[in-house]
């Protein structure tokens, strides 16, 4: 046994690799992308492992690695869930041969952006099981119990954490042992009624396999005591803690002692199979307690499994969650929302300001609005945008610029509020042709990152193409999938591609796709990509300008520098135009002129195309555009 | 065993999830339980960085409630306002006074807060507030010593921590930690810690 200390997705690559895993695949989100950046780092020896072009993929790669009979680990953020749900019920229908995980991360409380689903709610549209670990500890050993029921019962299961366990460091008990799953041969297996859904008897047949399938992984939970009850005092209170939420429960306990709780009375049932629905333990619970506080982090899907349980028992308890209050299904929970619980439960006499802080200082703070790194090229393309419409005789709120999903959305912050929308993966593309179609006289811009472009949006370019949209696409092609911590994507340079994986370019691709109106512009040379954008906005039709550079982050731990940038003094008359265009984090105010930080400066120079008085000097011999 | 929550804030690239990471190492190696909660948010540098720590609990959510923290270490003057929720009464706060101002705020168009309000706040709070003041980070070979490495030798000096941690334990994560620039980084702790 060895301890180690790790992040929760890294204890799920850990529990992943104990496990036998052969086939990894992936998408980068926050907070599930952790794991599969862990096991990349790794690079185990006959594991094959993969950032895949999007969730959808990912998952059916995994999926065919798990039908031959191997074991497969596939990993996503909440919102690549949605992506892959097509193929996902269509494999849950038809069941798997080898283990299939599904590692997925919620994001209660929204730290690192996008809609706040409970992916809970899949599981249950697809009839599969899903694991609630909490600890980095269980996790580990959780996931390597997922891949057991999996093949035991033939269904994929959802393993799902929350960013506060995923991203949380704590000690993880690693096994010496070798992995419990010895190497196997792969399997080929014809079966029609299984593996396709060609009839509506295939079709039943398989949902009636599904449906006991989920059934015998309820057992399995049962009996793998994956759903802890303890009973208390009869007629007294019970809790129920799903998922992260028990972690809580010991320190709410204790702070609830203080005003009258009895822990020892108190029955409690911890929830980490949380699909199917723990009948049993929730009836017996039902059955001992006369009310029931019920813990669950965004949608009430315990609390409303208890209701219906209730009703099938003839018992009417007092339920405590969010149906009839206290809690909102908003946000992350805490202790606070332990204690809170047991004092609404039990009327306790708690202080109403209990573990409630001050909130006034927060006002005061200077707001810090998410913008681009110094030297990030996004930078320039959303100042050669504001550049173009104002050059084109547009007002800004005149015209629709979409944005898309990573770095590239930045520019819907100050300085640049550039960008007017963001919906999902590629979606900047469709949206815009949308707008067209409504009946928008003035131009429409898209715009979208080189990674979110591969994932989805280049087939909203293609259906734009087929259907002759007028619009404007600027595809920000900095070659990383820089937002989630710059992982490699199928545009990122050659020299840091996996095993001699393959680079394809986006300059070949846009022209294949029949799109006549093509530019490949520099985002550095702010002036001349604004002026060809300029132009594009009057043309009709498909235009698409492809605004290269690499993203600044890779570029600077390289030692690369774009150029070199430096103040003439006594042109500076510190007006701060190129604060107030740039934002830049490297130009700082002096006393007589503004200060360029060297080691934040990446030289990019668009700094200079701010200034109006030639104070900003940019020796642009070393800029390249690739 | 008494459990001991710390709260860091701090802008990203400032070394602020460094602090907690070497807390976190020093902890395990003490034979403490530990989770480190580490919120990067978005990968920029520039942006708002907070993390939550949590030692000595041995069933313990990653999240520490408001009005819990026993320590708050901040790196940044403003960012340290978003920590007074956090703080226990009777609390501690270890400040590294610097201040890493928005563009908006170079521009006149935003307010920064004033070192004092931000003082008076943490007053309010009914906590103790240590500040360390960036012009007097000693050097090492001409340059600056690493500040986050310094303001964690001046909390475990000057704060409870020093009764949680081991500072051997400290020193030892620092000595293997970096690949270069170990010197640096233990000429930071110790004078932090003052020896």
């Amino acid at each position: 046994m060895t301890t180690k200390l790790m992040a929760g997705s890294e204890a799920l690559a850990y529990g992943a690799l104990q496990a036998g895993v052969k086939v990894v695949t992936g998408y980068p989100g926050t907070p599930s992308t952790g794991a599969l950046t862990r096991l990349l780092q790794m690079n185990p020896p006959g594991v094959y492992v993969e950032w895949s072009v999007n969730e959808k993929v990912a998952f059916e790669v995994a999926s065919g690695a798990a039908l031959a009979g191997q074991r497969a680990l596939c990993t996503m953020k909440m919102s690549g869930l949605n992506v892959c749900y097509d193929s996902l019920i269509s494999i849950a229908y038809s069941g798997v041969v080898g283990g299939l995980v599904i590692y997925v991360a919620d994001d209660p409380g929204v730290s690192a952006g996008m809609a706040e689903q409970d992916s809970r709610g899949f599981a249950i549209m697809a009839d599969l099981p899903m694991l609630e670990p909490t600890s980095a500890d269980e996790i580990y050993r959780m996931t390597q119990k997922a891949f057991d029921l999996s093949e035991k019962v033939g269904s994929p299961v959802f393993i799902r954490l929350v960013t506060a366990n995923s991203e949380s460091f704590s000690v993880v008990h690693l096994s010496d042992d070798p992995p419990s799953c010895p190497e196997r041969e792969p399997v080929l297996i014809r079966d029609i009624n299984k593996f396709t859904k060609a009839g509506a008897a295939i079709c039943k047949a398989q949902h009636r396999d599904l449906i006991a399938r989920l059934e015998s992984a309820g057992q399995w939970m049962v009996e793998a005591g994956l759903n802890p009850l303890t009973l208390g005092e009869k007629g007294g209170l019970g809790v129920v803690a799903g998922g992260i939420t028990g972690a809580y429960l010991a320190e709410g306990f204790e702070i609830a002692a203080r005003y009258g709780f009895k822990a020892e009375a108190a029955s409690v049932l911890l929830i980490n199979g949380v699909h199917p629905f723990p009948t049993a333990q929730a009836q017996a619970l039902l059955r001992h307690c006369g009310t029931i506080l019920v813990l669950e982090e965004l949608e009430p899907y315990l609390e409303t499994g208890f209701w219906v349980q209730a009703q099938r028992l003839g018992l009417s308890p007092k339920i405590v969650g969010k149906l009839d209050g206290p809690f909102e299904r908003i946000g992350d929970y805490g202790v606070r929302h332990v204690v809170q619980g047991l004092g609404a439960a039990l009327d306790l006499p708690l202080p109403p300001d209990l573990l409630l802080g001050q909130t006034d200082a927060e006002t005061l703070a200077a707001a810090r609005p998410i913008t681009v790194c110094a030297g990030c090229p996004h930078r320039g393309t959303f100042m050669a945008i504001n550049t173009a419409i104002r050059k084109a005789g547009f007002a800004k709120d005149d015209v629709m610029v979409t944005g898309d999903i990573g770095c590239t959305i930045l520019g819907m912050n100050p300085p640049f509020n550039t960008l007017w929308t963001e919906v999902s993966m590629g979606a900047s593309v469709g949206i815009a042709a949308g707008y067209v179609h409504a009946g928008v006289k003035t131009p429409v811009i898209a715009t979208i990152g080189d990674s979110t472009f591969y994932h989805a949006g280049i087939a909203g370019l293609i259906n734009a193409v087929q259907h002759q949209v007028s619009l404007t696409l600027i595809i920000m092609d900095n070659g990383w999938t820089s937002m989630t911590g710059m992982q490699v994507n199928p545009g990122s340079r050659e020299d840091c591609q996996q095993r001699g994986d393959y680079r394809l370019d986006i300059a070949k691709i846009v022209p294949a796709l029949g799109v006549e109106q093509f530019w490949v512009v520099d985002p550095f040379q702010v002036d001349d990509m604004a002026h060809t954008l300029e132009a594009a906005l009057s043309l009709p039709g498909v235009k698409v300008l492809l605004a290269r550079q690499e993203c600044v982050m890779p570029a600077m731990r390289r030692g690369d520098r774009a150029g070199q940038v430096t103040v003439v003094d006594e042109n500076c008359n510190l007006c701060k135009l190129c604060l107030t265009v740039t934002g830049c984090q490297a130009i700082t105010l002096g006393d007589e002129a503004i200060e360029i930080d060297s080691d934040l400066c990446y030289g990019c120079g668009v700094c200079a195309a701010a200034c109006k008085r030639k104070a900003i000097l940019v020796d642009a011999a070393e800029v390249i555009a690739k | 065993m008494s459990s001991y929550d710390i709260y860091l804030v701090g802008v990203g690239g400032q070394g602020v999830l460094t602090i907690g990471e070497v807390i976190t190492a020093a902890a395990f190696q003490g034979g403490r339980p530990v989770n480190f909660f580490p919120t990067k948010g978005m990968a920029q540098r520039g942006g708002f960085v907070k993390a939550q720590l949590r030692i000595g609990r041995e069933s313990m959510g990653p999240s520490i409630p408001e009005a819990g923290a026993d320590l708050v270490i901040s790196t940044e003057v403003s960012e340290t306002l978003k920590a007074i929720r956090f703080i226990k009464p009777g609390g501690e706060v270890v400040l590294f006074a610097y201040v890493w101002k928005p563009a908006a705020v170079m521009v006149g168009k935003a307010p920064y807060p004033a070192l004092d309000a931000v003082a008076e706040q943490v007053e309010k709070a009914q906590a103790s507030l240590t500040v360390i003041v960036p012009e007097t980070l000693p050097s090492f070979e001409g340059v600056p010593v690493p500040d986050n490495i310094y303001t964690l030798g001046v909390a475990v000096a000057n704060t409870r921590l020093g009764e949680i941690l081991d500072v051997a334990n400290v020193e030892a994560f620092v000595r293997t930690r970096w690949k270069k620039g170990v010197e640096r980084n233990l000429v930071a702790l110790n004078a932090g810690l003052g020896r």
